[in-house]
């Protein structure tokens, strides 16, 4: 077992999550950086080459998340490989240091995407109130995901392009149809 | 009563050895309790969720929860209460609530819809608290407890659209709900007199049981739902 406390190893990516544009992109026209990311999260959570959409609003955004077109393959396996990630994790740290030091980054996480969201909501109008709720629960598990990667020392997961998209300003909607849909 | 007012924890070592202990006990309370709701309940909801938008909403309610747990447990700290204490399976006995895991999305609503506005009577009565890293700590949490009450009243309202729905969700408060009364401790609680002497707490605990059985059917009533007998508290 890893006797080094996950606190420090954290600490990178607290910067990085501190560091990062959130929502400060939503409904912009996607740079090439953002579908390099994009492509890189789809092929290392195995889905290969998908189209990759754009949503232009938070209305158009809302719409896609309460009514997705297709299965909801692209969450189980991200659940599946959080599921084999967190088990890595338990295996390295004393299970209450890595609990806690999870719980509180992403405890942090959480309070500063959502003050994001909610300015991001602001400036470009149209967002429902629980709207601002549902971007920071899911930044919040971006971090708490990635965090998990880089716990159980896997580089090459998709949790690394999809905390990118995150910290470059965009919102990956999820895998409506056959397109990964960024807002 | 008893007047006396501690505006910070360093002002807490000058208190009275009983006042200590009850805000202590109080603390310790509601930081297991937001533990152990997150982990039986918030968490293993985001699974029965059923669209990215109510995941991801379901997602930030737990890590609320969890948060709370965080604060209280960061406040019991700079008291001097040993973390162990504050961590659920080390010896509190849990609310008997705890005892059932969820099942479906419809009893993490109605759980949302009647648990957190206990949760909310519970915080409400901390607002004029005499410790007030306490109240501080109670404002604070207030508005993200009554964002988790209207989550499982959007979503109830959801649910009751279709008769399928209405019924699994009335299925789900007949289940959960008998068990909330007793959320509120006993009528003759030695705690709850100690905490109203102090002025930490404000009503006694049939005042606040009796408050939520008539808000909380107030709020169901305006789903189309009705509320079961409820069990007697200890």
């Amino acid at each position: 077992m890893n006797m080094m406390l996950p606190w420090a190893l954290l600490d990178p990516l607290r910067a990085e999550v501190r560091s990062g544009s959130w929502f400060a992109a939503l409904g912009e026209p996607l740079t090439e950086g953002d579908l390099n990311d994009a492509s890189a999260y789809l092929a290392a959570l195995g889905f290969g080459s998908l189209e990759i959409g754009l949503a232009r609003d938070w209305p158009e955004a809302e719409r896609l998340l309460k009514t997705p077109d297709g299965t909801l393959s692209w969450w189980d396996r991200e659940e599946a490989l959080r599921r084999s990630l967190l088990a890595a994790a338990e295996a390295r740290y004393p299970e209450r240091a890595l609990w806690s030091s999870l719980t509180e980054l992403t405890t942090e996480a959480g309070d500063l995407a959502h003050g994001k969201a909610a300015t991001a909501a602001a400036r470009m109008g149209e967002a429902a109130a629980a709207s601002i709720h549902v971007a920071a629960g899911a930044a919040s598990q971006a971090v708490y995901q990635l965090a998990l990667a880089r716990l159980a020392d896997q580089p090459a997961s998709p949790f690394e392009s999809k905390f990118r998209l995150y910290a470059a300003g965009r919102w990956p909607l999820g895998i409506m149809g056959s397109r990964l849909v960024l807002f | 009563m008893t007047d006396i007012v501690v505006k910070t924890v360093e002002e807490l070592k000058d208190a009275p050895e009983e006042y200590r202990e009850a805000v202590s006990k109080l603390v310790i309370s509601h930081a297991i309790n937001e533990l152990y709701g997150a982990q039986v309940f918030d968490e293993p909801a985001i699974a029965y969720a059923p669209t990215p938008y109510a995941k991801w909403l379901t997602c930030r309610v737990a890590m609320e929860e969890y948060g709370h747990h965080v604060r209280f447990k960061q406040l019991g700290a700079q008291m001097g209460i040993p973390e162990e204490r504050m961590i659920p399976g080390t010896g509190k006995k849990p609310l008997s609530i705890f005892e059932f895991p969820l099942k479906t999305w419809e009893e993490f609503v109605a759980i949302k819809l009647l648990a957190d506005l206990a949760e909310i009577l519970q915080v409400e009565d901390l607002l004029h608290c005499t410790f007030h890293p306490l109240r501080n700590l109670a404002r604070a949490t207030m508005p993200e407890e009554r964002f988790h009450a209207q989550f499982g009243e959007d979503f109830s309202a959801e649910l009751v659209k279709t008769p399928e729905g209405k019924a699994r969700l009335q299925a789900a408060v007949n289940e959960y709900y008998p068990y909330l009364p007793s959320f509120f401790g006993g009528s003759k609680s030695r705690n709850n007199e100690i905490f109203r002497k102090w002025k930490i707490k404000q009503r006694t605990n049939d005042e606040m049981r009796q408050d939520y059985v008539k808000r909380a059917t107030e709020v169901a009533a305006k789903y189309g739902l009705t509320l079961p007998g409820i069990r007697q508290a200890a």
